[in-house]
């Protein structure tokens, strides 16, 4: 260490340093144009100046590149320094007047007249970036010529073919005279551009080091090796120099790793339709014409305008934007793919809504569409909302082209609307919206590992077995298993898990390690002996807040016994460290002051177990999130509020108390409600990994609908594969099949349930520890359209049933209609059935095919035969069926007189009244769910207006109930077909399977509500106010008719602690004593 | 009341507002630094005797958010 003074203060640097860097670690600020941490010294612009005292006499030398030595001493701030630097400004601007960093300092050093002749160049000579260049191995530029005719130039003044475009010289140079255009006009051979931003759909560029998004997982920065100029020259590893864990490393290598698996599970995802091929929508041409994906980048908060909405071309905020459908999709003239996307229309009514919600009702959203396809759970509710109260236009025309008005960047579309007329329209922003594809290299890796794919690239699967591939033991799971949304990949990974698991379940547990367990310390009535630990997090806390300062303060704060500050609190040698520190200084409260504990908390607790401490006693505050990163520009406020915020976390801390976690005993029984197809399916996959499965069935057979079914939209044979599952569910030891069984009533939680039941006016009772309702739905009943009236009048079940049967009246038909939406998409019904498009489409062509003179005819509001169920669109329509469009508020017309049935439509091609006299006509009757609101309240589990079961999370939780260890599964939730009921089924299985594996390991939390009935009113607000029915009057003992909670069942919101009047409930871990400290430690805050 | 020393107590539920801090965080946006945010696991749990204490503290404003 070498000691020496700065303006009178002693400071201390080490042998090497230069004065300017032992100033800046204390905050001494001195000037400098030409100084930059990666690079080595040159004092070329004289700003930083100082005056050095040698114990004889001053001189003047400048800080950036003068090495410190014993006992010197600098001054930076004299008026000799400061007349110096006066004279180098003003020489400086003198040469450079234009430049805005010159103008500003010579404002600051007050120079209002300059005394040199003035000239207009912009470069000031500091060679920062001829030493960026040579730094990143290339010295492509140099400082050439001789005194006043020096100049920064390549050699010969000629573009250069050295110059690699990579931009650092622009990003050091202080006075602008070096830009990205420069670079490419006058010094690179090279074609310089910003490497775009994949996350941000290239609207943004990024560094050559980055993190690709916010939420990424692992969220560490990478290298590119493509475009990082270390890979290209060798030189710069500034990373290198720059971070402080040495944590770069330039040589690793790419490496082969070898893992013994027994399931492999694909999930390989899609691209979105490129649309830059297409010349008549000029999406690569018109700044204005963007994809959704961009799109959604554009109304992203995080994006690259923070959420607000403008265009690219002139960043104006638009009045007017038009999306259009099946860009991609439903398309063999222009691409290959003639598949539905399935996700497209319903994100394009999204945008549009978010659009409105951020640019104001004013703004008018159109939505050019072939048929509108919202099958999903609540997603026609959605699209009739968008059309109806927020007044989105919904336009059914396919527009050809887009042209560009001149001069404005607008843009002109000219459609044919459904009456036939052309119009046209301008607007703002065009979004295409982008369609679901399988690149290549997914196709050439499925060629390669051998599992067969569709003619689109998507992986061929049973709809019995929906997440198996071709190939023994590999699994798919996502849009590689069809175009899909969220919820049905998050259905499709779960089921393929399980689908996994069925197959490794011997191997279950066999290469478990269980980690040695530290006993626990007994802290209980010792007086508090807090220790904090300040995270640094990089420069991302200290960067802003004084840290230093804070471990300070928290060293003066009351039972603190011991305050540190590290680098990086949560890396694994500080870990280790605070486990000792906790040991050596007998510390029995830890408080971290850090990033967010939804993040970090349990790391730092299971650092708290491995020391011995109850992992309640830990407490952490928030220094980053919430402080250094959202007030930047506040380096003072920053550190007082963290010191603030410190403080109520010691306050919080010093009440912890250690806590207890409830272990949770599960029995293993699984009971599964409902035996249709998707019950069975359940069951068999928790069977055949060794988990009692109980099916209850209220009919004397299993099967449930899919009895009635005749072919699946795949063409296999229902009956034929269901008798399959029946009999392997029958034969599985481990299946317990009650038929003619009820249930009368459930008891009980998570993994306690017990459940009454009758059969046959027995009573009998199940104890399970988990349950899955799968009770399906039916074919609603309707009097619409003559139903009932005449026998030729039939369902779409009706008439698989005469397929099954291979009745000899299909033979005598002629002419048949198919009227489809009977009953669905109505004010009483406002969804979609979802199946039946496709239903009657595969039946019309069985029809077709079987008898090819037959007339079909299919009358209908918009085909929703989503993902490559398309294929049967596109194939019925081939062959000859014809497609009838009509609207809901001109519904067909059916009479019957005799044997005679007439249908009348209007076509709205023709714009005339049609009329059909078919010998059959097929009514598409909606499903309705099998409404229990029993059931429902047995498991407390919730039913929305149509009847259908609500999950979890729509997006997440597609195959559990918010109630812990209740699942569903099958058209109980929402219409599905086959394939998608099996899918969930094997999802549920999953999550219950997630469960039941955790059997000995299953606990509480510790942070759950407890109440002293000494205190208890009995009043029973704690009762009726939970929304998990945690709270329960105790029927004997001492305290009955007290209330207490029951911790398994408890979620620690604290709802019934804030309601209790009697204060007898407390809340462990957020109990009132701890908020309460947290306000009264405020009070210096405030 | 004083521009410096105002002072916003915030009772945030750690399932969705406190996230959504977290959130402005990673986003970077910026906000006044007079906001001292206290944890809690729903809403539900922030009495009113908080709030009332909170503005006995000396506190300008009290948010809740869930």
């Amino acid at each position: 260490m070498i000691k020496f003074k700065i303006n009178g203060k002693k400071v201390q640097g080490e042998e090497g340093q230069y004065v300017i860097q032992v100033a800046e670690k204390y905050g001494i600020t001195i000037p400098t144009l030409c100084h930059h941490k990666a690079l080595e010294p040159a004092g070329m612009c004289r700003m930083c100046t100082v005056e050095l005292f040698n114990g004889r006499n001053t001189k003047f030398v400048t800080a950036c590149n003068y090495p410190i030595w014993e006992g010197m001493e600098i001054n930076t701030d004299t008026e000799a320094v400061h007349q110096g630097r006066k004279l180098i400004v003003e020489m400086l601007y003198a040469r450079c007047p234009e430049v805005p960093l010159l103008k500003k300092l010579a404002k600051e050093y007050e120079i209002e007249t300059v005394r040199f002749p003035k000239q207009d160049d912009d470069c000031i000579l500091c060679g920062l970036c001829v030493r960026m260049c040579e730094k990143m191995g290339n010295s492509a530029i140099s400082l050439t010529g001789r005194g006043v005719d020096m100049k920064i130039d390549t050699p010969f003044g000629i573009q250069s073919d050295t110059c690699l475009a990579c931009g650092a010289c622009a990003s050091v140079c202080p006075t602008g005279h070096i830009t990205l255009e420069k670079i490419k006009n006058e010094i690179t051979k090279k074609n310089p551009f910003i490497i775009p931003s994949e996350y941000e759909m290239g609207l943004k560029g990024r560094k050559p080091i980055y993190v690709p998004y916010a939420q990424a997982v692992p969220n560490n920065p990478a290298i590119d090796r493509d475009v990082c100029m270390h890979f290209k020259t060798g030189g710069c590893q500034i990373c290198t120099e720059v971070c402080q864990m040495d944590a770069i490393d330039h040589s690793m290598e790419d490496e082969i790793i070898e893992i013994d698996v027994g399931s492999v599970i694909l999930s390989p995802g899609f691209k979105p339709f490129d649309p830059s091929k297409f010349d008549n929508y000029m999406y690569s041409n018109y700044p204005n014409v963007m994809t959704t994906m961009e799109f959604e980048r554009i109304l992203s908060a995080s994006g690259p305008t923070q959420g607000h909405l403008t265009r690219l071309s002139d960043n104006k905020e638009p009045k007017k934007i038009a999306w259009f459908q099946c860009i991609g999709s439903r398309d063999t003239n222009k691409c290959d793919n003639s598949y539905c996307s399935s996700v497209c229309c319903m994100y394009a009514i999204k945008e549009a809504m978010i659009a409105k919600e951020h640019q104001g009702d004013d703004l008018d959203c159109s939505i050019f569409f072939m048929d509108m396809r919202t099958p999903g759970k609540e997603f026609e509710r959605y699209y009739q909302n968008a059309k109806e109260k927020h007044g989105i236009n919904f336009i059914r025309s396919r527009a050809h082209s887009i042209t560009e008005v001149p001069d404005t960047n607008d843009l002109e579309v000219r459609y044919v609307n459904e009456k036939g007329v052309i119009q046209t329209e301008i607007f703002d922003i065009i979004v295409l919206s982008v369609g679901i594809e399988i690149p290549d290299e997914t196709r050439k890796f499925a060629e390669k590992i051998g599992i067969e794919i569709t003619e689109n690239g998507f992986c061929k699967t049973d709809s019995f077995e929906p997440v198996k591939t071709s190939r023994d033991g590999i699994y798919v799971a996502g849009a590689f298993n069809g175009p899909k949304d969220i919820p049905e990949s998050v259905l499709d990974a779960s089921a393929a898990a399980s689908a996994a698991g069925d197959s490794l379940s011997k191997a279950r547990n066999t290469l478990t390690k269980i980690p040695e367990s530290v006993p626990e310390i007994n802290v209980t009535g010792e007086r508090p002996r807090i220790g904090v630990f300040v995270c640094d997090c990089g420069s991302n806390i200290n960067g802003v807040v004084n840290c230093a300062e804070i471990t300070e303060y928290a060293r003066t704060l009351p039972f603190v016994e011991f305050a540190q500050e590290s680098l990086y609190t949560c890396s694994q040698d500080t870990q280790d460290k605070m486990v000792e520190y906790i040991k050596e200084k007998n510390l029995n409260r830890v408080v971290v002051a850090a990033c967010t504990p939804k993040t970090h908390e349990p790391l730092f607790q299971e650092t708290l177990t491995n020391s011995g401490l109850n992992k309640y006693l830990f407490e952490m505050t928030n220094i980053r999130n919430q402080n250094s990163w959202v007030h930047k520009n506040n380096p003072d406020l920053a550190t007082e509020k963290a010191k603030d915020l410190v403080r109520m976390a010691v306050a919080k801390s010093g009440l912890a108390e250690p806590l207890t976690e409830e272990k949770i005993n599960l029995n293993e029984k699984v009971v599964i409600i409902g035996g249709g197809i998707a019950g069975m399916a359940a069951a068999k996959s928790l069977a055949s990994q060794g988990y009692e499965t109980h099916i209850i069935e209220q009919q004397n057979f299993l099967g449930g609908q899919a009895l009635k079914l005749y072919r699946t939209a795949k063409g296999e044979d229902v009956q034929l594969k269901l008798k399959q599952l029946i009999n392997d569910v029958s034969s599985m030891d481990k299946i317990k099949i009650h038929l003619n069984t009820t249930l009368k009533s459930v008891d009980g939680f998570v993994g306690n349930f017990k459940s009454k039941l009758l059969k046959q006016e027995k009573d009998f009772e199940i104890e399970h520890g988990i349950a899955i309702i799968a009770t399906g739905a039916k074919g609603c009943e309707t009097s619409e359209y003559c139903f009932g009236e005449n026998p030729k009048i039939i369902t779409s079940l009706d008439l698989d049933k005469m397929l099954i049967k291979n009745d000899p009246e299909i033979n005598n038909i002629n002419s048949a209609v198919f009227i489809q939406c009977v009953g669905s998409r109505e004010t009483k019904r406002p969804y979609c059935s979802r199946v039946c498009c496709t239903h009657s489409i595969e039946n019309a062509i069985i029809l077709k095919t079987k008898k090819p003179e037959m007339d079909i005819y299919i009358l209908y509001r918009d085909i929703r035969t989503y993902g490559e169920k398309e294929l049967l669109y596109k194939k019925a329509r081939d062959i000859g069926v014809i497609f009838i469009r009509y609207d809901v508020n001109a519904k067909p017309e059916v009479t019957t007189k005799g044997n005679e049935i007439s249908v009348k439509v209007k076509d709205h091609i023709l714009d005339m009244l049609l009329e059909i006299k078919p010998d059959i006509v097929t009514l598409a009757t909606a499903i309705v769910p099998n409404k229990d609101e029993k059931l429902a309240n047995f498991f407390k589990v919730p039913i929305n207006e149509d009847n259908f079961f609500v999950e979890k999370h729509a997006k997440l939780g597609p195959a559990e109930f918010a109630t812990d260890g209740v699942f569903l599964c099958g058209s109980c939730h929402y219409p599905k077909s086959l394939d998608e009921a099996v899918t969930q089924a094997k999802a549920s299985a999953s999550r219950a399977l997630t469960l039941l594996s955790k059997k000995d390991n299953l606990y509480t939390s510790g942070n759950v509500a407890d109440i002293n009935p000494m205190y208890c009113s009995s009043c029973g607000i704690c009762v009726s106010i939970c929304p998990y029915s945690a709270p329960l009057f105790t029927t004997e003992g001492r305290f009955k008719d007290k209330a207490e909670i029951n911790p398994i069942l408890c979620k620690g919101c604290g709802l019934c602690v804030s309601s209790c009047r009697s204060g007898a409930i407390h809340l462990k871990g957020f109990d009132t004593n701890q908020i309460f400290a947290q306000i009264y430690a405020l009070d210096k805050a405030v | 009341m004083t521009k410096e020393k105002r002072k916003i107590v915030a009772f945030l539920c750690n399932w969705c507002s406190y996230g959504a801090a977290d959130l402005a965080g990673v986003s970077r946006m910026q906000y006044p630094a007079d906001i001292r945010v206290i944890r809690v696991p729903c809403t539900g749990r922030v009495s009113p005797k908080f709030i009332l204490s909170a503005f006995r503290q000396g506190a300008d404003g009290v948010w809740v958010s869930g």
